[in-house]
């Protein structure tokens, strides 16, 4: 177990450099330079400012050494300086990532209670007029856009009944909300279905039966053999998801105006903002390399018949 | 953060001149017999600063700030009118290579400062150094010493003397009889000792400055900039209490500035274009409804060096093949105004009506004609780049649909992130036409031609052979660039203007060296039932230091 967790976080280093390396590589190519341009201005910058900057950020030197400069702060935790206005990425990123975590774990709530109780709740009463509606809304939900649904809840909650402000202050938990239910909905309605499913299959299943059989009360049957059983590929499912919401939810931040992560990005994006990109990007995929390390690890716990050395 | 192109300097009608500008405009008038009521907490959104500390504030979401925080030498009201500030007088002497500036003695900065000379020395000084990098520094560049001050081969300004409190000695490199204009810029402003260098993260993110509000605490980046009235200011004091500034994010703060509008939480916001006729419709009868000629303007930009637009006649025949008003009408659903001139209406007094000729409504004869002179034959390859995500698609999709009808064009249109198609424009090989647009630092016709069109402003660089500065069509005509010399070098202001509008006849009405489009205008909402004194100043901003409560 030691051996293999050092193995993996080995690996781990190696993914992050290449995902760098290649980050680095494209944002590079892109032509265009990325200091020479005034933001939000028609103005070229004054020479002089840009051939100062190109110092400062080290542009004018060769590709090769960038990176190797690069990858040599990032060991000390140094993301570099942002090329609109000259702070550190891990300053403006730190305050981001911590808004982004708070709306994943909120839409993460709301997708399991809602998710997993409507499914969970369609399986007991299949073919029931419920199930049908259930059926019906996911399928229906499942196929709306993001952004069709950010902005009608927008529309109603906020400009129209002015229940939650537009604006708010990414602390204030009132202002979380309407985003993180925007972003659970889809996810909600899969997992509803999934939930359906799975325990659809489980009530079927032959131990489930024999312990209705020996006449173990419902309830006991539900929690302990029902629900223990069909929850494991919701979870899998759910922490897929946990860990792409952590990356940024670029469309849902850009609509409620959520200081994250995603709406980092897509900004930087436009303004040829590499360090902040790179930045970003390595976050994303950090979250991703931890998190299949943690699915791998809670695959051994929960099942004994996989070995990981 | 190329959406808040729409948001550039602009000078402005105010209603006198909104009565003779060619859009027009409509802006409810502030009751004369309200009294002014302190109090109250105005709220609107803005998009992230690049900064707000005067050393490198240049957009207007960061001049909104600094503007508030800083009082300069001068002022300038909203029809482009230059009046004094802090400034007691400003008098050139008599060939306009040295200014002399007495200051209004005993204000303070918020801090308890004085606001003397060395005060203005300093912030100068202090915006003009490497070290700062700037991106405005360049307002100061006329100035003795300013080169050499922004090469780090000095640590002081040379042209720059304060013999004492209230006396600024200004000498000048390049003489320029209205320098003085300038001033209003906020890179003008003074600064406290505590400001330091330029790269004083801590006064960055809460400058002291000497304006009718101060900062509540330091610029949450991306969340929030809160203001509050300045009690010690030395000049007619603000009526607000507070100021908060929302920070929006830039894809789409247009929205969200308007559904706040919408939702009572903000009082003063601009809508996205597809909803300007709906929210004129609701909000005109209400008087909530701000309309005016901005001091922008939009053009193509043909490429002189090489390719098809080295041609007069070829820039003319496009010109003559653009409907501008079936495109201001179509796409843009009348909020603009079509263009015949390089210097906007809103300069009344420099304004020449017409003075594009091609502009004036399209002839398609004329347009074969030229274009059939010019070897500008139909199938030939015209490229025609613009920046994407930023509104120009449509139009710029008629424009070329428009010459393909007409002159049979094989238009190859290319759209391109802004820093990007600025590298291809500067580049030598540049050829065809490009989307552009321009909105002054100044009220003055000066900084449209000069920048623009100025052989000076080409500024290519030795090695690779790249635009530097901002005439990246690469005009020069030594009769021109003359007529601009002794523009500025003319102290009676009827004498420039006349000697400006000689200079836009040649670029203009003989060369066409930029083919103008539209004016631009600027739509605002703004809740008057709450608020008095509400309208828009020199810089599109809400006037806030002297908004009251109803």
């Amino acid at each position: 177990m030691g051996r293999y967790l050092l193995r993996r976080l080995g690996q781990m280093v190696v993914v992050l450099l290449g995902a760098t390396l290649i980050l680095f590589a494209c944002l590079f190519v892109i032509p265009g330079d990325p200091v020479g341009s005034l933001a939000g201005s028609e103005r070229a910058r004054d020479p002089a400012v840009v051939k100062q900057l190109r110092e400062h950020y080290g542009l004018d030197k060769p590709l090769a050494v960038q990176y190797v400069t690069y990858i040599g702060h990032l060991a000390q935790g140094d993301m570099g300086e942002d090329y609109i206005q000259r702070r550190p990425v891990s300053e403006i990123l730190g305050p981001k990532l911590v808004n982004t975590s708070k709306l994943a774990v909120a839409a993460i709530v709301f997708d399991v209670l809602i998710g997993a109780g409507v499914g969970a709740l369609a399986a007991l009463r299949r073919y029931s007029i419920w199930d049908t509606a259930v059926t019906l809304v996911t399928t229906v939900l499942v196929g709306f856009p993001t952004f069709v649904i950010g902005m009608l809840l927008l529309n109603l909650f906020a400009v129209q009944l002015k229940w939650v402000p537009v604006i708010g202050d990414a602390s204030d938990p009132v202002q979380v909300i309407l985003p993180a239910i925007t972003l659970a909905v889809i996810d909600a309605a899969l997992v509803a279905r999934l939930m359906r499913g799975t325990m659809l299959e489980v009530l079927r299943a032959d131990y489930v039966k024999t312990a209705i059989a020996k006449g173990v009360p419902r309830r006991q049957v539900l929690l302990k053999h029902v629900l223990r059983n069909s929850v494991i590929p919701v979870v899998t499912y759910i922490g897929i998801s946990f860990g792409s919401l952590l990356g940024g939810a670029i469309i849902t931040e850009t609509i409620f105006n959520w200081d994250g992560v995603g709406m980092a990005m897509s900004t930087a994006i436009q303004q040829q903002n590499n360090p902040v990109v790179v930045g970003v990007a390595t976050w994303g995929v950090g979250i991703f390399v931890v998190l299949n390390l943690v699915v791998d690890l809670m695959y051994a716990m929960l099942d004994p018949r996989i070995r990981l050395s | 953060m190329k959406l808040t192109k729409a948001l550039q300097w602009t000078a402005v009608a105010a209603a006198t001149a909104l009565a003779v500008s060619a859009c027009g405009g409509s802006a409810p008038k502030p009751n004369p017999s309200t009294a002014a009521k302190d109090g109250g907490t105005f709220r609107m959104g803005i998009v992230e600063p690049v900064a707000i500390d005067p050393d490198n504030s240049q957009e207007s979401e960061g001049n909104l700030v600094t503007e508030n925080l800083f009082t300069g030498l001068t002022s300038v009201s909203v029809d482009g009118k230059i009046s004094n500030a802090l400034a007691e007088s400003r008098t050139p002497n008599v060939d306009c290579s040295q200014w002399t500036f007495k200051i209004k003695g005993g204000t303070t900065f918020s801090n308890g400062e004085p606001v003397d000379a060395a005060a203005f020395v300093r912030g100068w000084t202090r915006a003009a150094a490497k070290a700062t990098a700037s991106d405005v520094a360049y307002h100061l560049g006329e100035i003795d010493g300013f080169k050499e001050l922004n090469t780090g081969n000095a640590t002081g300004f040379r042209g720059l003397t304060a013999p004492d409190a209230t006396t600024l000695v200004v000498k000048m490199a390049i003489p320029d009889c209205e320098f003085d204009v300038r001033t209003f810029h906020t890179v003008f402003s003074p600064v406290p000792t505590v400001a330091g260098a330029g790269d004083n993260k801590a006064y960055n993110d809460q400058p002291i400055g000497n304006g009718p509000f101060k900062m509540d605490g330091p610029w949450q980046h991306n969340g929030k900039i809160t203001l509050v009235r300045n009690d010690g200011y030395g000049l007619t004091k603000a009526h607000l209490d507070r100021v908060e500034i929302s920070i929006l994010n830039a894809t789409n703060a247009a929205q969200l500035e308007y559904q706040g509008f919408q939702a009572a939480q903000f009082d003063w916001a601009r809508m996205p274009t597809e909803q300007l006729t709906a929210a004129k419709a609701t909000y005109n009868p209400k008087g909530d409804w701000y309309q005016w000629n901005a001091n922008g303007m939009n053009y193509l930009l043909p490429m002189l060096a090489n390719g098809p637009m080295k041609s007069k006649e070829a820039r003319e025949a496009i010109s003559y093949a653009i409907d501008r008003n079936a495109i201001v009408q179509g796409v843009f659903k009348g909020f603009y105004t079509a263009a015949d001139s390089l210097i906007p209406p809103v300069f009344t007094d420099a304004y020449q009506k017409g003075v594009c000729a091609s502009c004036a409504k399209q002839d398609k004869e004329k347009a074969k004609q030229l274009a059939a002179q010019a070897g500008l034959t139909p199938g030939t390859k015209l490229y025609f780049g613009y920046n994407t995500g930023a509104g120009h698609d449509a139009w710029v999709q008629a424009v070329a649909a428009q010459l393909k009808d007409v002159l049979g064009l094989d238009v190859q249109i290319d759209g391109k992130p802004f820093a990007q198609l600025l590298d291809k424009e500067k580049s030598p090989d540049a050829t065809g036409i490009y989307r552009f647009a321009w909105g002054a630092d100044y009220p003055t016709p000066g900084n449209f031609l000069n920048p623009l069109l100025a052989t000076t402003s080409i500024n290519e660089d030795p090695v690779t052979h790249k635009v530097q500065g901002d005439n990246r069509g690469r005009y020069s005509n030594p009769a021109f660039d003359a007529l601009l010399h002794q523009a500025t070098a003319t102290k009676d202001l009827a004498a420039r203007t006349k000697l400006y509008q000689q200079a836009e006849k040649i670029a203009i009405g003989d060369d066409l060296a930029l083919i103008p489009l539209w004016n631009r205008s600027q739509q605002r909402v703004a809740n008057n039932e709450k608020w008095a004194n509400l309208t828009y100043d020199f810089n599109e901003n809400p006037t806030l230091a002297k908004v009251s409560q109803k």
